[in-house]
């Protein structure tokens, strides 16, 4: 992976965890209804590790846990809606936030290629 | 994994929710239905849904992107069973479908907890619907990065 700066590597790597963060929430949302499912999230640590560190080694599985302590229906389905839609919220505005980050690191770059002007 | 594996995700959900509705819509509209192909009185459904899971080979096999599989954690609907509720005997002896004491027999159905059932399907819908605006926003977000300013 060629990037400019450590900056823009870091922030790429962010935006992938949040993203795949984003996928094991809406996977959570899907599976309201789905008996037995128990709710998934990401470590964000080792899954921010595993996106910088060995970006070059083939990821079988992401590092996604399952999340025991929420209370359990009948059915054995243990999805909070609201913890859920909090945290759709809250993963989108992260992203949201890694990508304006890249953009102002772009427009560092350009205003450098323009000599400041 | 991707952006748009998300939007995978929320159609399949959306798709099992809204055949849910279908089935319970169907439950409530022959509530009171005594003849049916099969014969006797229609048969309250009932749906499972169950969710896809991911093997490492799998994962693999969808990193060369040559393949076009659903992303794991979506949600399918696995069987539509039928309720074994025994039908309600019915006391109607002017009924063609009476047997011989004068019993008509009707579908076990109870509308409310039936109402109770498509309202959390439409719910479940509703939230699926607002993954997906999210997912577009984040989409929208990334494309915007090629933005000049």
């Amino acid at each position: 992976m060629i990037t400019t700066t450590p900056i823009m590597q870091m922030l790429q790597g962010y935006l992938k965890v949040t993203s795949d963060r984003q996928q094991i929430i809406t996977s959570n949302i899907a599976n309201v209804d789905t008996p037995g499912y128990h709710t998934k999230d990401l470590d964000f640590q080792t899954a921010m590790q595993q996106a910088m560190g060995e970006g070059s080694r083939l990821q079988l599985q992401p590092a996604s846990t399952t999340v025991d302590n929420l209370p359990e229906r009948p059915d054995g389905n243990n999805v909070n809606v609201d913890r859920e839609s909090m945290l759709l919220g809250q993963t989108q505005l992260q992203y949201q936030m890694g990508v304006q980050l890249i953009k102002s690191e772009f427009h560092r770059l350009l205003s450098a290629i323009k000599e400041g002007s | 994994m991707g952006v748009f594996d998300m939007l995978a995700i929320s159609a399949s959900a959306l798709s099992a929710e809204r055949q849910r509705a279908e089935v319970t819509s169907a439950n409530l509209a022959n509530a009171e239905t005594t003849r049916t192909e099969a014969g006797g009185p229609y048969v309250r459904k009932e749906v499972v849904f169950g969710s896809s899971s991911s093997s490492p080979f799998r994962t693999v096999l969808n990193q060369t992107g040559r393949f076009a599989h659903a992303p794991a954690g979506t949600v399918e609907l696995k069987q539509v069973i039928n309720d074994t509720t025994p039908p309600v005997k019915r006391y109607e002896p002017g009924n063609p479908d009476a047997d011989e004491g004068g019993f008509v027999e009707y579908p076990s159905i109870n509308p409310v907890s039936e109402m109770v059932d498509l309202m959390s399907a439409v719910r479940a819908y509703q939230l699926n619907a607002s993954a997906v605006t999210a997912a577009k926003q984040m989409i929208q977000q990334s494309i915007d990065i090629l933005k000049t300013t």
